[in-house]
């Protein structure tokens, strides 16, 4: 009797909180205070759009992965709506909300989806590349968790100058404060999940890899996509003539921890001779 | 854990970091900010305590802007309009980022510029300001009009005023009484002293009022200019508007004028008169021309009749022929069929192999034609029509299945997405 009251009141207050999302709000402080009381409502809202999606293009199955895929897009959309929809006063918030979501799912290709990707090692490496999308303080971490280097690396790899190179190692150590630990969180990773990749990684060192280069590959090819236009892959020559001239440093930070091979092409051109001769090889770094 | 507490737990996180944004203190003070457009990183705004800006012309549209710090925070955004312009000023710790977007038929364009948080000084500077601008009581047309030259008035008042303090000041010190009297007369230096002192505080107080009657007038000119600035920015927003209009009008009249002289020829004006004319033309034209295919069906009828004829003669030969020799016939037949059926086969793998394999496929935003073109050049394909945004492309078979031939596709760098279906 008790759970079929509490359930009528949840359902009650669900029903105001959607029909004051249907009302105009004419300030940005009165869209914050009505959204922020509505997150919940929103996120399973965009939740099961994302799901629709995914059912819709024979992408979804019942399971754990799935639904965890389904609520971090949506919960990416809701970010971008409480940041960008405060702009767009007057509206009806919800009207709003629906007509962004349905904008990103009619774009093709709207978020990175293969099946292994939703596995804990796709997962991690699908969340690690995405996030480099959005963060610098990611891609240059790429750099680490797929070759296992440091800053200094770093900076020898894509031959950066003084100031430069200062910014790098802020952004190591911003990732290994708070930057890895929110990436995971975002992507659902549990304790025992990381512990078991960490356990792979040690125990099955070439199998990890390999797999992990397989699906990197994938991320990469989706992602490598968001960078700027004028940034793609060049040959040996046109590298060495950038590295010696000392121009497109974005270019490089951003192209070379997106792309395998181009880091292949690349190596050894911005070291002045304090890099191994050796071509650098996929070596999956779990921790930061 | 379970399936369902695994999967409340993800959502309780998310929630968590969802209404603890915006966390917009994270940046650091000297932390550039980075600017995406249409989720693309574009560049970064220097945030050093400097005015810095970013200029970025975009050949299609601006759909949204957002602002991130290194760590990938979300400090802001705007979604920008279809056409026309909007700004927007967005607090990013004490500094603000001020975004003006502006969307044309051409393309999209993003000013973005970081106003650091006012000092200590201009702060104060600003207060005494607005105290002064409260006690005053000003007319402001009047004031802006004049703003100028109050300012060269009060600028040039001061410096009188201190030139002749400093004068006095040292008049004071370098006269031998008071030379004499400070070392002798310690009482007489302090009573001078305080002589002095109220002199000095009174010519102070009036450097006061001077200085903040200078800031109100200061102030006064600021605004004037702002106002002036804002009305250039509508002016020629609005001249550009209008300089849109005038091209898309021309287009569109000379859209019509094509389009009333391809499509419909018939709604030219023309008098009754041509008119029928015309008419009579087309009758005569169409008797001729009914003439021409009676006797062309005549003709057609006795070439009908002829082969009727040679038609039942071939078939009594052929039944002669046949009873005359059967068997020959029966031990012929399965050679025909089988050389019937060798020919159809090769006339469908020939077709298969003629057909063209079609696909449709986007492109990443910003690649020319002109790689367009040589990209479908390359696939040694051919383009046909283009439906919201998907090309169609007609390639000769691909030696591999075509899931793995659009795999194939879409791993390369140009394509956004490609599909079989349109």
């Amino acid at each position: 009797m008790q759970n079929t009251v509490s359930k009528s009141q949840v359902m009650a207050d669900h029903t105001v909180t959607v029909s004051r999302l249907e009302e105009v709000v004419s300030t940005a402080d009165e869209f914050d205070r009505v959204v922020s009381q509505a997150l919940p409502v929103l996120l399973d809202r965009a939740t099961g759009y994302t799901k629709r999606f995914l059912r819709e293009t024979g992408q979804w199955n019942d399971d754990i992965e799935h639904e965890k895929f389904a609520l971090r897009w949506g919960s990416e959309y809701l970010e971008r709506f409480l940041v960008c929809g405060r702009t767009e006063v007057p509206c009806r918030p919800l009207f709003l909300f629906d007509s962004l979501v349905a904008k990103q799912h009619s774009k093709p290709e709207p978020f990175c989806y293969h099946p292994d990707l939703l596995r804990p090692l796709g997962r991690f490496l699908d969340g690690l590349v995405a996030r480099a999308v959005v963060s610098r303080d990611a891609l240059i971490a790429l750099y680490h968790h797929s070759y296992g280097w440091g800053p200094g690396e770093v900076i020898a790899a894509t031959g950066l100058n003084g100031l430069e190179s200062q910014r790098i190692y802020k952004n190591f150590r911003r990732w290994r404060d708070s930057g890895w630990q929110r990436t995971m969180d975002e992507m659902g990773l549990t304790k025992a999940e990381l512990a078991e990749l960490s356990s792979q990684q040690q125990r099955h060192r070439q199998r990890f890899n390999s797999e992990g280069e397989r699906l990197i590959r994938v991320a990469q090819a989706h992602y490598r996509k968001s960078e700027p236009d004028h940034y793609p892959c060049l040959s040996r020559s046109q590298w060495r003539e950038m590295f010696t001239q000392g121009y497109g440093c974005d270019y490089r930070i951003w192209h070379l921890a997106l792309c395998l091979d181009c880091v292949q092409t690349a190596w050894g051109l911005g070291s002045n001779g304090s890099l191994t001769e050796e071509k650098p090889r996929l070596e999956l770094q779990v921790r930061p | 854990m379970g399936y369902e507490e695994d999967l409340e737990t993800y959502r309780s996180q998310r929630l968590q970091s969802l209404s603890s944004q915006p966390s917009r203190s994270v940046r650091g003070g000297s932390d550039p900010i980075q600017v995406y457009v249409n989720e693309r990183r574009v560049g970064e705004l220097e945030g050093v305590g400097v005015d810095a800006t970013l200029h970025v012309k975009n050949l299609e549209h601006i759909e949204t802007i957002q602002l991130r710090t290194e760590d990938g925070t979300l400090l802001g955004g705007l979604v920008a309009p279809e056409y026309g312009y909007r700004t927007s000023r967005i607090q990013v710790s004490s500094d603000a980022v001020e975004l003006c977007v502006h969307n044309t038929a051409q393309g999209g364009a993003l000013n973005a510029a970081f106003v650091p948080a006012p000092s200590y000084w201009s702060r104060t500077w600003k207060a005494l300001a607005d105290v002064a601008d409260r006690l005053a009581i000003r007319r402001p047309d009047t004031a802006i009009a004049h703003s100028m030259r109050t300012i060269a008035f009060t600028q040039a008042l001061l410096a009188i005023l201190v030139v002749g303090l400093v004068v006095d000041r040292m008049a004071i010190w370098m006269s031998p009484e008071r030379m004499l009297a400070s070392v002798g007369q310690p009482e007489a230096l302090r009573t001078v002293s305080v002589t002095e002192m109220e002199k000095v505080e009174r010519q102070l107080g009036e450097l006061a009022r001077i200085q903040e009657k200078v800031g109100t007038a200061l102030e006064t000119q600021q605004k004037g200019m702002a106002q002036l600035h804002q009305t250039m920015a509508k002016l020629s927003s609005s001249h550009e508007s209008v300089a849109s209009s005038v091209v898309m009008v021309k287009e569109e009249m000379e859209k019509r004028q094509e389009g009333s002289e391809t499509d419909r020829p018939i709604q030219r004006p023309v008098s009754d008169f041509v008119q029928k004319e015309q008419l009579e033309a087309a009758i005569k034209s169409l008797t001729v021309d009914n003439a021409r295919l009676s006797n062309e069906l005549a003709r057609l009828e006795e070439h009908n009749q002829t082969l009727s004829a040679k038609l039942q003669t071939a078939s009594v030969n052929a039944s002669k022929a046949v009873a005359q020799n059967p068997e020959r016939l029966l031990a012929s037949q399965p050679d025909v069929e089988s050389k019937n059926q060798s020919v159809q086969a090769a006339e469908s793998s020939q077709n298969s192999q003629t057909q063209p394999f079609l696909f449709w496929v986007t492109f990443s935003d910003g690649t020319s034609q002109e790689r367009i073109d040589q990209w479908v050049h390359e696939k040694n394909g051919r383009k046909g029509a283009v439906n919201e945004g998907w090309q169609e492309v007609r390639i000769v078979p691909p030696a591999v299945p075509p899931d793995l031939f659009l795999e194939q596709i879409r791993g390369e760098k140009i394509v956004k997405a490609a599909r079989i279906r349109e």
